[in-house]
């Protein structure tokens, strides 16, 4: 829960938070994860590289761009994961927001701070299935090069429909608080290429980024 | 072969995953092929009819016109295809469902797709299907209990077929949407459906608490159609063998399902098993459990004791409510259910009815917005016909109307609505005679109406009666009459009984002890629902003593709960020793501010305060803002404490009959495509916390609503917010109609992606990067800095 909160100021742009809004965080955080446990999919898929990108044809997908490719490059196969806190997060919050918008700020980061915990325990599931292969990190439409065109494929594959994720026509993920992501396997270990803000979930609302400075994470 | 739920029926078993074993490629829309692989199609259903199937699903599951858009084929192409492939397969020996499942969009409010719309779409469908000779409709796989209404609704009002209704639960009993399996019971017996049940998701090992629910709170037939287990991420094998399956499903008959099938994962062989496994079991008389019930998808509200219905929503003598409805201003209409629901309220009375206010189309609208923030079930306060239909139609969930008389034109009018939407009524013991003098004439009045109810087919459990109360200033012999009707009507009848209870303290002093003492009189002859405001605790105290004292508060828990917490004669707040209404505005402290402007008003004016203590605390925790010392859960606790005493202003204002004045009037939307609007919602608070007057249009708004809104409104200022790169195109298309308009506002845009370069560059005034800088600019350019 600690994670939860740190991870949540940390979002707002408040880590330097008083004592009184960390206990504000706290609540949130706790009403966060009363109303929003994360739930998981994944399928796993062959790959090949091809001139137009990764290709994943089972899925029916493609993968273009120099993110894909280089983060791929020496896996055989590739994890599509979706993990949300679902619908009934997005109504709460929405009720949230009419009695206590404060609350709901904390709450919308908590909420983000939440769907990337339940990401990192799906991977330690997946790391776990495959104990002879290494993973690279995950990465998701939206980062690098990776288009966000390719969002209603990669849903569909990892199981969107069984998990109630929507894509909208404007490649947004409905429940608000979901992610997906692409896992490699390869055979070898994996060294860590993703740092900094360019591969930030988020970048676009980052308030310590618009004002020229950086977490560090 | 008949639909009586006395005997099991056999259904089949998957269609797509046994597609996906013929070669179907991700991606693409099984339902095509109907058309181009009728033998694949025309296979499967023979092997589940050899297996023992009696109803057969076409293989139609999306063939509606969302998901066939771009494939060149016409719903009623694939659809006839599809109903007459599986007929061939059928022969005389199953019957053919036409399968209808979700639309592949969300429907408002979760989404944006309008439940008049998701309607049409299954119209289409039902239409198409019936007229290729399906014999039924299966609707199947709904998460949504708005999309399964929308969809009964179709195949009921457009087509004479029987239809089956299953939606997807999971471990934790509720759909994606937080339905219910008792919600999603009780909404759609009153809706007409045929069989209710569960299909999809699970395996059948772990969905037997949900198919409990079900046979717990249906009289209809159950179906039970779940997956083969899960399956396996890595290699898709779903976990359980056919026999595996089928004996978890002796279970589900046990329990009371006798319409038995199978979903993702099942085969042929799992029917086979299934029929193996079942066929010489016995089917149990269930047990349905009666009762009177109101729902929402995600609340259901048991009348078994004495359950409040909020009276506030109801312009009747509330000047603030009456604007709200005149300017269409949901949110405030939102904050009284809310207020309400919070202090107690198990149902909320909505009556929109005022001078100048078409019922017909604010009642449904104000229904859409209270079931988008709050999930108590409502209570439709009209005699208008037109308003109580289209309210009643797009409400989800099981509703009340309130109410029909005795009169015959309202009995004609009224009645029928109850029946097809399958909600409760209130029958008010009045008639052409007028108000009657006895509690005698009240109950033969009651019996009139419960008579015409049951000659509809309206259960007995869904008729409450309201006995009427009468002001006891003008006609103190009334009371009694009504209380002795109340009993009557209770302990005869058996039915529930409603009634206004404020009336009674009309033109009296000390009204609330008048009320209360009429309150708990009126619930020991036997009141189950009083209509009452739950903002005065003196009466919701009241009732809480009352449950004690009738045994139905185990232990006085509640009781307890209610009153043991609360230190005996404290002060309205733990007083901070030296606090400042600034101070306490800074510091977000909302309750203290609020007492502390109370306590301020004797002595000074209002505007005084809001120049002397609010803007300076606001400028305050705005330029800490600023310089990286406050961050935004501060800046927004500060404007709700500033929302509290504005609220304490404009009372007083009110109250010494001068009109508040309002400030800046400005238009806020977050615009089309995009769904995510938290950040629009945070810069409104602001706003309105620095006097602007916000019209908020929501999200997802077209450019030209935008346009359309700001032109007939006159708005000077407008404020748009994109969230994706894939939106910015919409906010720029809306830039561009408001530059075109004759008289165009100065436009403020924001929002993850947009930057100050790209405000330039599509034509708006300014840029702000968070809440605080959109009121720098907005004050900027309304030229009120």
């Amino acid at each position: 829960m600690d994670r939860i909160v740190e991870e949540a100021l940390r979002y707002l742009g408040a880590s330097g938070a008083d004592e009184a809004l960390r206990r504000r965080a706290q609540e949130a955080a706790q009403l966060a994860a009363a109303h929003g446990a994360p739930r998981w999919r994944y399928a796993v898929f062959d790959l090949i590289h091809t001139p137009d990108g990764v290709a994943l044809p089972g899925a029916g997908l493609v993968l273009p761009g120099n993110t894909a490719g280089r983060m791929l490059a020496e896996c055989s196969r590739a994890v599509l994961l979706l993990c949300t806190l679902g619908l009934t997060y997005d109504s709460w919050l929405r009720g949230l927001q009419k009695r206590d918008m404060a609350l709901a700020a904390l709450a919308d980061s908590c909420g983000s701070a939440l769907v990337e915990q339940g990401c990192d325990r799906a991977q330690e599931e997946i790391a776990a299935r495959f104990p002879d292969l290494y993973l690279t990190d995950r990465f998701s439409p939206g980062y690098g090069d990776l288009p966000l065109s390719v969002q209603p494929a990669l849903c569909r594959a990892a199981g969107g429909v069984s998990l109630g994720v929507y894509v909208t026509e404007s490649y947004l993920m409905n429940p608000q608080k979901t992610v997906s992501a692409v896992i490699g396997l390869a055979a070898a270990p994996q060294r860590a290429r993703i740092r900094g803000c360019a591969y930030c979930a988020l970048r676009s609302q980052c308030t310590m980024r618009r004002e020229g400075s950086c977490c560090d994470a | 072969m008949t639909l009586d739920g006395q005997r099991i029926m056999y259904l089949d078993g998957a269609m797509g995953t046994m597609l996906q074993g013929k070669g179907l490629q991700p991606g693409e829309r099984p339902e095509l092929l109907c058309l181009t692989h009728p033998d694949w199609i025309c296979g499967i259903h023979r092997a589940y009819v050899d297996a023992g199937s009696q109803v057969i699903y076409a293989n139609t599951f999306g063939a509606n016109a969302l998901k066939l858009a771009g494939t060149g084929h016409t719903v009623e192409e694939v659809i006839a295809a599809a109903v007459g492939v599986a007929r061939s397969a059928a022969g005389d020996a199953a019957l053919v469902a036409l399968d209808m499942g979700p639309l592949g969009e969300l429907l408002e409010p979760l989404g944006t797709l309008r439940f008049e719309d998701a309607y049409n779409l299954f119209v289409e469908m039902a239409r198409a299907g019936e007229a290729a000779g399906a014999d039924l409709v299966a609707i199947e796989t709904m998460t949504d209990l708005y999309e399964a209404r929308a969809a009964l609704l179709a195949v009921k009002e457009n087509t004479a077929l029987p239809a089956f209704v299953t939606m997807s639960f999971d471990e934790t009993g509720r759909t994606f949407t937080g339905c219910t399996a008792e919600a999603m019971a009780r909404t759609l017996e009153g809706l007409g459906a045929d069989a209710v049940g569960v299909n999809c998701s699970l395996g059948p090992d772990r969905l037997l608490p949900v198919v409990q629910e079900v046979c717990r709170t249906t009289r209809l037939p159950v179906i039970v159609k779940p997956n083969a287990g899960l399956p396996d991420p890595v290699d898709g094998h779903y976990s359980l063998s056919p026999e595996e399956f089928a004996s978890a499903m002796r279970e589900m008959v046990q329990l009371g399902a006798t319409l038995l099938g199978g979903c993702c994962g099942t085969s042929p062989d799992y029917i086979r098993a299934l029929r193996k496994a079942t066929a010489d079991l016995p089917c149990p008389t269930r047990r349905h459990e009666a009762g009177s019930y109101l729902c929402t998808p995600t609340r259901v509200v048991c009348i078994d004791g004495v359950r409040v219905i909020g009276e506030r929503i109801n312009p009747t003598g509330k000047k603030r409510l009456q604007q709200a409805l005149l300017a269409g201003d949901m949110d405030y209409i939102v904050d009284v259910a809310i207020a309400q629901m919070d202090a107690g309220a198990d149902i909320l009375d909505v009556n929109v009815g005022y001078p100048g206010v078409d019922e017909a189309v604010m009642l449904p609208r104000v229904v859409k917005a209270l079931q988008a923030a709050i999930d108590l079930p409502l209570q439709l306060d009209s005699t208008n016909p037109v308003a109580l239909d289209a309210a009643l139609r797009v409400y989800n969930g099981k509703a009340a109307v309130n109410s029909v008389s005795g009169e015959e034109k309202s009995l004609q009018a009224i009645l029928p609505l109850v029946k097809r939407y399958g909600a409760a009524v209130v029958g008010l013991t009045l008639d052409e005679t007028g108000l009657p003098k006895t509690a005698e004439q009240r109950v033969t009045i009651a019996r009139l109406i419960l008579e015409r109810a049951r000659s509809l087919g309206i259960p007995d459990e869904d008729v409450w009666v309201d006995c009427l109360t009468l002001t006891a200033s003008a006609q103190p012999e009334q009371a009694e009459e009504t209380l002795r009707a109340v009993r009557t009507v209770t302990e005869e009848m058996h039915l529930q009984t409603v009634l206004g209870v404020s009336n009674i303290s009309f033109g009296l002093p000390n009204r609330l002890l008048m009320t209360q003492t009429f309150l708990i009189r009126a619930v020991q002859c036997g009141l189950s629902l009083p209509i009452l405001n739950p903002n005065q605790k003196e009466l919701m105290d009241a009732l809480s003593a009352c449950r004690v004292l009738s045994g139905r508060d185990a232990g006085c828990a509640d009781y307890v709960a209610r009153f043991a917490a609360l230190p005996a004669a404290a002060p309205a707040s733990a007083a901070v020793p030296g606090l400042t209404l600034e101070e306490a505005v800074f510091r977000g402290l909302r309750g203290d501010a609020v007492r502390l402007a109370r306590e301020a008003l004797p002595d000074h004016e209002g505007m005084a305060l809001v120049e002397e203590s609010l803007i300076p605390a606001l400028d305050r925790v705005g330029a800490e803002y600023e310089a990286g010392r406050a961050f935004l859960p501060q800046l927004l606790s500060a404007a709700q404490a500033a929302q509290g005493v504005f609220e304490v202003l404009r009372s007083a204002m009110d109250a010494g009959g001068r009109p508040p004045e309002k400030g800046p009037r400005m238009l806020i939307a977050t615009v089309k495509g995009d769904i995510h609007d938290i950040g629009k919602n945070i810069v409104k608070t602001v706003l309105e916390n620095y006097g602007f007057d916000v019209l908020d249009l929501g999200r997802d708004v077209p450019p030209q609503t935008v346009a359309q809104t700001a032109a007939e409104q006159r708005i000077p200022l407008v404020g748009l917010s994109a969230l994706m790169t894939t939106t910015l195109p919409a906010m720029e298309d809306t830039v561009r109609l408001l530059r075109a308009l004759p008289q165009p506002p100065r436009i403020i845009v924001g929002g993850a992606v947009v930057t100050e370069e790209y405000a330039r560059h599509i034509g708006a005034d300014a840029y702000a990067k968070d809440a605080r800088a959109a009121v720098e600019a907005a004050r900027r350019l309304l030229g009120n800095a």
